[in-house]
């Protein structure tokens, strides 16, 4: 037989907020789990359907075409001179994104009540691989940017190097809002229910419809507190105009990501300790 | 060598008590969080100041009634939930040997859930690439593996993930009622495995209400009451203190449940047994002689009466055998004043396990039962003369030469 792993000593649930490098390791063991698991989420998601992963790229393209019938030509809204079907898209991008993740991730853990109250395994696995199946999802779109681009004959600059950084923050506060709220739907399943009008909300208060531009300074402070806003308007500079992305937004959304993220992580584990016990 | 220590263990949960009518019933809080919705909340200790420890190699049973807390104790063990006081070491890697069907996606094809639930337990790619073949071959499920597993049978999606389970080759084994997983080929199977595993030296924790396995796979057995473990020691001498205590329990909790006619001719006062000396028992031995007497009080003369007497699983939901003056011997008649009818049984061929008796009085022409008494006896069988298989049936053997060859009894000498 193989070498024993180490001697696992199991305390009682208040010891466990000490001990993250132990869960970031444990986390790395369950390295295979993650991969399949997500791999998994990928190809489950459009089983069954006709366009299957095409779906992927339909989705913000119809929501663009949308978007660029009700907001531009009815509401005229600025799109800072590029077309607005294609100002939209590229806003459209994060944000189908953001908003894939955090409601799966959410409702990841009471969806696998089965298996969190019969196997054990690190429980942030469960919403990182959707996080991970919608950066999937996003990584087609940004194919699908491209042939946009093409069409409305936009240029394309070395700026989009930039795109990696953003995508990885992007995906951080993701993560940090899905760990939090998977958590705390376990044991108050409200979440659920409020996931809809809290997506509808975080949708108006980013810059999705409208450009960063038209938020007056005073509210800057506070607006920009929202890390979307820095990373959509990112977004737009990179893809758009061609050019570094705005540092001071950017700033805004590292140093809020920066901060929930561990914090949302403990709160995660804290809650897994008495996760099967309450779901 | 000790592989796993339970040192004073107690999980504690919190049941929040109903506000008011139709709400949520006795939804369960984290100890130490407050109730969701507010609303008062009761302790639950589901176990309660456990100590046990389990030798490198050693195979520990757990019995006890439903609710007793042996699953928790498991769940603690695997990590799904933690305890509320005490400490909890292992001296490797624990995997639970449990059906598992509910990893499975139904979309996907047998083949790809044998990854997805094989990573889920905690098996690497690798090893299950290496473990592919006997895992399907043990699942039975063969030429299907290629298909989504929503157009399996019940049976093939049940085996299929408990195929997966039992490779895995953990240090500490956890099984909870294996046995009551598939058909009885696969559950042979199942043991089959888990007499391998044993032999290789794993460490088992094992939970069944099949009292017969626990005697025979385990190596000790501790009993769990309530939340306490009350008893370790032999199989043998545990599961027989088990069986006693359900037995009194249980005609304590029937003896309410009776029905009985107010004004009947004829009332079933008791049930006994009687071993082969006559002497009163309360347990019996498959294969053993036994004697159930069948006690009554007749008012009025009863006339072509039968007696009847049933033996029903615990639960009452099945009717293991059934004996009846009626099958044979003349016309009964009961004559006012107290009696006994007396059954006996050269071999009893009922299997080890516990049984819920009932007695009826009633005429033969008649429609209506005179009296009927339902499991305030319980009859408690030990393994004894205990074969595999669904009953015992007594016999002997002799040996039978063909053609003459010298024989006591050939065909036709």
């Amino acid at each position: 037989m193989a070498a024993r792993a180490q001697a696992i000593v199991i305390r009682p649930a208040d010891s466990a907020w000490s001990n993250a490098a132990g869960h970031l390791r444990r986390l790395f063991d369950y390295g295979d789990l993650l991969r399949t698991l997500s791999v998994h989420r990928i190809n489950v998601r459009y089983r069954q359907t006709v366009l299957g992963v095409a779906w992927a790229v339909l989705q913000p393209l119809l929501m663009m075409t949308i978007f660029a019938v009700v907001f531009s030509r009815l509401a005229r809204i600025p799109s800072e001179g590029a077309p607005y079907a294609l100002f939209a898209y590229v806003a459209l991008l994060p944000w189908t994104f953001f908003s894939t993740a955090l409601t799966n991730a959410t409702s990841s853990l009471v969806n696998h009540s089965q298996l969190i109250t019969k196997v054990y395994f690190p429980r942030e696995i469960l919403p990182l691989t959707y996080v991970i199946a919608a950066l999937f999802d996003l990584a087609l779109g940004l194919v699908a940017l491209a042939a946009l681009m093409i069409w409305f004959q936009a240029p394309v600059t070395l700026a989009i190097v930039y795109l990696v950084p953003v995508v990885a923050l992007l995906a951080a506060w993701a993560l940090a809002g899905a760990l939090l709220l998977s958590a705390t739907q376990v044991r108050w399943r409200d979440v659920g229910v409020a996931m809809p009008v809290l997506v509808q909300v975080l949708m108006f208060v980013s810059p999705v419809i409208y450009p960063l531009g038209v938020v007056p300074d005073a509210w800057r402070p506070l607006y920009l507190l929202n890390p979307l806003a820095g990373i959509i308007n990112a977004f737009r500079d990179v893809l758009l105009r061609g050019q570094a992305p705005d540092a001071g937004p950017l700033l805004y959304a590292f140093v809020v990501t920066a901060c929930a993220l561990p914090l949302a992580y403990l709160v995660f584990k804290r809650a897994e300790a008495t996760m099967a016990d309450v779901i | 060598m000790i592989d796993v220590s339970f040192d004073h263990v107690s999980k504690r949960y919190r049941i929040r008590q109903p506000l008011e009518a139709g709400r949520t019933k006795g939804d369960v809080v984290a100890p130490g969080e407050p109730a969701a919705g507010g609303g008062d909340t009761r302790d639950f200790w589901a176990i309660r100041d456990v100590s046990f420890e389990v030798g490198r190699g050693e195979t520990l049973g757990l019995i006890g009634h439903n609710g007793a807390g042996k699953s928790t104790i498991l769940k603690l063990l695997s990590q799904i939930t933690t305890p509320t006081e005490g400490e909890i070491r292992l001296g490797g890697r624990v995997a639970a040997l449990i059906e598992v069907g509910s990893g499975f996606h139904p979309e996907l094809t047998g083949r790809e859930n044998v990854y997805l639930s094989g990573s889920i337990l905690g098996m690497r790619r690798r090893e299950i690439q290496a473990k592919f073949n006997r895992i399907v071959e043990f699942s039975g499920v063969g030429d299907f593996i290629d298909t989504p597993v929503k157009w399996y049978s019940s049976g093939m999606y049940v085996r299929l993930g408990f195929a997966v389970a039992a490779h895995l080759e953990p240090d500490i084994l956890l099984v909870d009622e294996v046995l009551a997983v598939g058909d009885l080929a696969f559950q042979g199977q199942c043991i089959e495995r888990l007499n391998e595993l044993r032999r290789g030296g794993t460490t088992m924790l094992f939970i069944s209400h099949d009292l017969l396995s626990i005697e025979k796979l385990c190596d000790r057995v501790a009993l769990i009451e309530r939340g306490r473990l009350v008893a370790n020691g032999t199989p043998h001498d545990i599961v027989t203190a088990y069986q006693h205590m359900t037995a009194t329990s249980h005609m304590a909790a029937m003896a309410d449940a009776q029905i009985r006619a107010a004004f009947a001719a004829a009332r079933v006062e008791a049930v006994t047994f009687h071993d082969g000396t006559g002497a009163e028992v309360l347990n019996a031995s498959t294969g053993e002689p036994l004697a159930a007497r069948v006690h009554y009080t007749v008012d009025a003369t009863v006339r072509d009466a039968v007696v009847e007497l049933f033996y029903y699983s615990r639960d009452g939901r099945i009717l293991h055998c059934q004996q009846s003056t009626a099958v044979a011997g003349g016309e009964l008649t009961l004559l006012p004043g107290r009696g006994a009818i007396e059954f006996s049984m050269p071999g009893l061929g009922l299997q080890p396990g516990v049984y819920a008796i009932g007695a009826t009085i009633r005429e033969r022409s008649g429609s209506e039962t005179i009296d009927w008494s339902y499991g305030r006896t319980v009859l408690c069988v030990e393994p004894g003369r205990a074969m595999r298989g669904y009953f015992y049936t007594p016999h002997d053997w002799r040996l039978v030469a063909e053609h003459g060859q010298g024989g006591d009894h050939g065909p036709h000498s």
